[in-house]
């Protein structure tokens, strides 16, 4: 990179450094924006992104919803079980309780009379007793069977219901054996016996209980981590569909925020600058372009620019060169017809005065065609001030009326107070005057009169030049403000650059004013123009 | 005619044959130089009563020229009147800042030419 290249390349860092930090600044987003993808492609993997991370989501839900609902279902059946194995325990209990000679103290009876005082069985009473021991014994086996307990055991409850099956029928006979003939060791062998049942349906009803709590347990805290997890897939999914749309629309947004300013700068006549987008996508093209077309706009200004200035340096050379020789010309007749060096007859005073306004004319004509060609090429700037309208008018009448006068022709001015202070360039709207008040002069015949007038009409202010002239018909009214187009009785007049209308158009048209013409053909003419009232006069 | 000396600066041999007889036929005396160093020389050798300077010339321009007159303390109170075919807007203003005491445009009026310099010579050298 050349030296120059380099001081502009800090020069735009620097301009760079001065725009305030905006998101679309940072690294990321600019990485985001170099990927080499379009921005619709872009938009499409960002949006389907999020839309998949939505869809995770809710499967994620979903599922932790379903593993609740299975663990539900398996909680129902073994609490189902624990309640009938509590049942079979509380039966076998009460036999285990009810075989003893004395009720123990932690038999249900108790509950009922907490007061009543323990009485040995004996008898008859026994017997009865006994005899509903040996009942409900037989109640045992049956009640352990699928159809009774409701449900189907699994294979672990089954082999423990097997033995309880077992135990109790070998307590049922041992009952029978008891009740026909009672003694205290059979009585203590079905104790024994009833104590092993009651041991193993308490086992029984206990393990299913313990199950059925660890089961609520595990419950929870599967609740508990299914909830953390979905929680925190949530929170990250929405965390990363922010991240995506926050990188993807600075990694749009960016460039444009650096590219605006620069096209703003184009647009005002800046092109000393390149936009900085990195980005590989439509965004990136566009700034290229902007960069090109800034390029190739500063090659035209340069180039306009220099054709402008030749434009200007050839127009001041051409009027140096022909006034150079005008001076000569114009002079040594001057010379010659002031008799100078010797007097001149009738014949050679004329020819030396048609030599002269020649050469007056010629030099008008380079004057107007001069200024005509600043105009046009935009060099002029208006000097504008506040000046006084009516004065600039009467100046003009003043600079007119000796050739009014030798020709017969009256010159009247109506301007008021009105027209006392308006905003312009004077020597301009002088100019613009004169071409109009000399023109009226020429083309009015002895006898005739010229009206000038100025006032002031809805905002702005009107100037009219009314004489009593051929007139113009309306068909050439455009036509009188090209250049070089003169009507048949100006170019009779010989006299004219046929450039004073078209330059005091122009000139009222910077302005910002209109001029234009009334006129029919035998009618005289009125030459109108008007200047926008910049500050109203008292 | 008191017979003032005027140096006339002019590249131009028409013009320079104009300027010289106008002014001889008047009364003035006449001194010629058809460059900007001629001129300064010969404004240091003969300090004329006052000096009629063309602007474009081949060597240094009369601008340069003035600028050395008056940077001469011979020279630096003499009269100099610019007389020039530039003559577009904002040339006699930029003229007469440059330091010219007077400024004429070509084509130059005989007349007005004459009434100037009679101006310059008589009345405001006085």
């Amino acid at each position: 990179m050349s030296a120059t290249r380099a001081q502009k390349r800090r020069g735009e860092a620097a301009a760079e450094r001065r725009r305030p930090l905006s998101p679309g600044d940072y690294r990321l987003v600019r990485a985001v924006g170099r990927l080499p993808a379009r921005v619709h492609t872009k938009l499409l993997i960002a949006f389907v992104g999020t839309a998949v991370l939505l869809v995770a989501v809710g499967a994620l839900g979903l599922r932790v919803l379903a593993q609740s609902n299975d663990r539900v279902g398996e909680l129902g059946p073994l609490q189902q079980r624990a309640a009938a194995y509590g049942k079979l325990q509380s039966d076998i209990a009460s036999v285990r309780n009810l075989l003893p000679e004395n009720l123990p103290r932690d038999d249900d009876f108790y509950l009922v009379w907490p007061g009543a005082v323990p009485v040995p069985l004996t008898g008859g009473a026994r017997i009865a007793v006994d005899q509903a021991v040996a009942n409900q014994v037989k109640r045992i086996a049956p009640a352990t069977r699928p159809d009774r307990l409701g449900f189907v055991p699994p294979e672990e409850d089954e082999s423990v219901l097997g033995e309880i099956r077992e135990e109790s029928s070998r307590l049922s006979s041992l009952m029978t054996q008891l009740i026909n003939d009672p003694n205290d060791s059979r009585r203590a062998q079905a104790m024994a016996q009833a104590a092993d049942l009651n041991q193993l349906a308490s086992e029984l009803a206990n393990t299913t209980t313990a199950k059925a709590s660890a089961l609520i347990a595990d419950n929870a805290r599967a609740y508990e981590s299914s909830r953390s997890l979905y929680v925190g897939v949530a929170v990250g999914a929405i965390g990363l569909a922010l991240v995506l749309g926050f990188l993807l629309s600075w990694s749009v947004v960016g460039p444009i925020q650096r590219i605006d300013p620069r096209l703003a700068a184009i647009a005002g006549g800046d092109f000393s600058g390149h936009v900085d987008v990195e980005n590989r996508d439509e965004l990136g093209a566009l700034a290229a372009n902007v960069n090109r077309t800034n390029d190739e706009l500063r090659r035209l200004y340069t180039e306009l620019e220099a054709a402008s200035r030749h434009k200007s340096e050839f127009l001041a050379s051409m009027s140096h060169e022909l006034r150079t020789p005008l001076n000569a010309i114009i002079g040594f007749s001057q010379v010659l017809r002031e008799g100078m060096f010797g007097p001149v007859n009738e014949k050679q005073s004329e020819y030396l005065d048609d030599i002269v306004s020649s050469g007056n004319h010629l030099l008008s004509l380079i004057n107007d065609v001069l200024d005509l060609s600043k105009v046009e090429a935009g060099q002029v700037e208006l000097e504008v001030g506040p000046f006084s309208l009516r004065e600039a008018l009467e100046r003009g009448v003043v600079m007119v009326r000796e050739q009014a006068t030798e020709e017969g022709v009256q010159v009247e001015l109506s301007a008021g107070p009105e027209v006392d202070v308006i905003d312009g360039d004077e020597r301009r709207i002088k100019q613009v005057i004169f071409n109009l008040l000399s023109n009226a002069v020429k083309f009015t015949p002895t006898g005739g009169e010229i009206d000038v007038s100025a006032i002031r009409v809805n905002g702005e202010v009107r100037v009219s030049v009314a004489d009593t002239g051929p007139g113009i018909a309306p068909d050439d009214h455009e036509r009188v403000f090209e250049e070089f187009q003169q009507t048949d009785a100006g170019l009779e007049q010989r006299e004219g650059t046929g450039l004073g209308l078209a330059l005091s158009k122009r000139l009222v048209e910077l302005h910002g004013g209109r001029i234009w013409l009334e006129s029919e053909l035998g009618q005289g003419s009125t030459f109108v123009f008007t200047l926008p009232a910049g500050q109203a006069s008292s | 005619m008191t017979g003032e000396r005027i140096l006339v600066v002019e590249d131009n041999e028409k013009n320079m044959k104009l300027f010289r007889d106008v002014l001889s036929a008047t009364g003035y005396r006449t001194l010629e130089a058809t460059t900007g160093g001629e001129a300064v020389e010969m404004a240091t050798e003969h300090a004329p009563d006052l000096v009629l300077m063309d602007i474009q010339m081949p060597d240094i321009d009369g601008v340069e020229a003035l600028r050395r007159l008056r940077a001469d303390a011979r020279t630096s109170s003499l009269r100099v009147l610019a007389v020039t075919a530039q003559a577009m807007q904002g040339d006699r203003e930029h003229f007469l800042a440059a330091g010219f005491d007077g400024y004429l445009s070509k084509p130059v009026n005989v007349q007005e030419l004459l009434g100037t310099v009679r101006r310059y010579c008589d009345g405001e050298a006085g």
